[in-house]
């Protein structure tokens, strides 16, 4: 093969991968293969209004239906697991205001170069294997920060109970304002029984918040459906290519910048009995975290790199007490 | 159920005490859990007072 000089701002080679994508984070989704669950370890969780499931994975339920997320490792050639739902209670009839969805917001600062809200605004594609035990039309989409600009798609899965890999791919929206800050850039969800106030027309660009697409699959109506998920990616450009698979190290690093549990820190009271610990966490920002203590300990002042914690004075002073704590700075 | 928190560095409110899990919740427009706080306390609720 004769080298040389290319002149090319996109290089494509014959199995389609192309050099818009190739380097550097190219997944905007985390944990989309679904291998990183610190909360849960592979147990079932409830669905409620925005209960993190699987690292970084939000489930959402408003209807009269209940569905559980867990960690299996059902899942498709070249992945280890995948995220499981089962409706275990169905509401046959969801209301235009209730809805079930599964979905990742993704921080503004990884999706920046997107130029979302921009004339150059950069086209992306989702990709996903998905299977289920009903067929049919399912719907997502994706929507910005202020949900008030959506684009609601559809992706057919014909086989009951079998892998099928989806691909999705959307120009980006040259209109509205997407968050390029540490807040919601963009969010994407995979509906799961939404009614027709969240609901829109399929492959455009509104003015208006979405969580589906109008008239797709209700998996939230049919006890005992289950849906599963893996493999999902989000990149740059028009081509779906293949999994960014990343070692386990890399890929809990990225959760734990939302998440970290069973951090167990110590200190010295002082004479007025609390403890102030230095921050030793990876979370994204301490001062803006949730903290819970599993000592039952109050958090009295929190700090951009400290944690303050007390006990309503009953500390004994100059005492080393030590806490394992949960940091959560989500979405 | 929520609980005002005060700081013991400058004595003033600076988060709420999610009573069910004991979270420590700061007041801080970026924290989802602090969205869903203010959406409790818009429905008509009101958080228990700061420990004097």
């Amino acid at each position: 093969m004769p080298y040389g000089t290319v002149n090319a701002d996109l290089m494509t080679t014959s199995d389609g991968v192309s050099s818009a994508g190739v380097y550097g984070f190219k997944n905007r989704l985390i944990n989309g293969d679904m291998k990183i669950d610190q909360r849960n370890a592979g147990a079932a969780v409830t669905a409620g209004t925005g209960t993190y499931t699987l690292d970084r994975w939000q489930a959402y339920d408003s209807s009269d239906a209940v569905f559980t997320v867990q960690q299996v490792s059902d899942a498709p050639t070249g992945f280890v697991n995948s995220a499981k739902i089962t409706i275990t209670t169905a509401d046959a009839s969801i209301g235009a205001s209730q809805y079930n969805y599964f979905q990742q917001r993704i921080e503004g600062l990884n999706v920046a170069d997107l130029a979302w809200g921009t004339a150059s605004a950069a086209t992306v594609t989702l990709s996903f294997w998905v299977r289920s035990s009903l067929t049919g039309t399912f719907g997502g989409a994706f929507y910005n920060s202020a949900y008030n600009r959506s684009y609601p798609f559809t992706y057919a899965i014909s086989s009951a109970n079998t892998w099928e890999q989806k691909t999705v791919t959307v120009a980006g929206d040259t209109s509205g304002t997407w968050l390029t800050t540490s807040g919601i850039g963009v969010a994407v969800t995979f509906d799961l029984g939404t009614g027709t106030d969240n609901t829109g027309t399929a492959g455009a660009w509104v003015g208006a918040g979405n969580i589906g697409a109008d008239s797709t699959v209700q998996l939230a109506s049919t006890l005992n459906a289950t849906w599963y998920i893996t493999g999902v990616q989000l990149e740059k450009g028009s081509t779906a290519t293949s999994f960014d698979y990343l070692d386990y190290g890399r890929s809990l690093a990225q959760c734990q910048r939302y998440y970290e549990n069973n951090i167990l820190l110590g200190a010295t009271t002082t004479s007025t009995g609390y403890f102030t610990m230095q921050s030793a966490f990876v979370s994204k920002r301490i001062s803006n975290a949730t903290v819970t203590s599993a000592g039952s300990y109050v958090v009295l002042n929190q700090g951009l790199s400290t944690i303050t914690l007390g006990n309503a004075g009953a500390l004994s002073a100059s005492t080393r007490y030590s806490d394992t704590l949960i940091i959560s700075a989500e979405l | 159920m929520y609980k005002i928190q005060k700081s013991i560095i400058t004595n003033e409110d600076h988060g709420v005490i999610r009573l069910s899990d004991n979270a420590f919740i700061p007041f801080s427009q970026d924290n989802t859990d602090y969205q869903a706080f203010l959406l409790w306390k818009s429905q008509g609720n009101e958080p228990l007072p700061a420990d004097e």
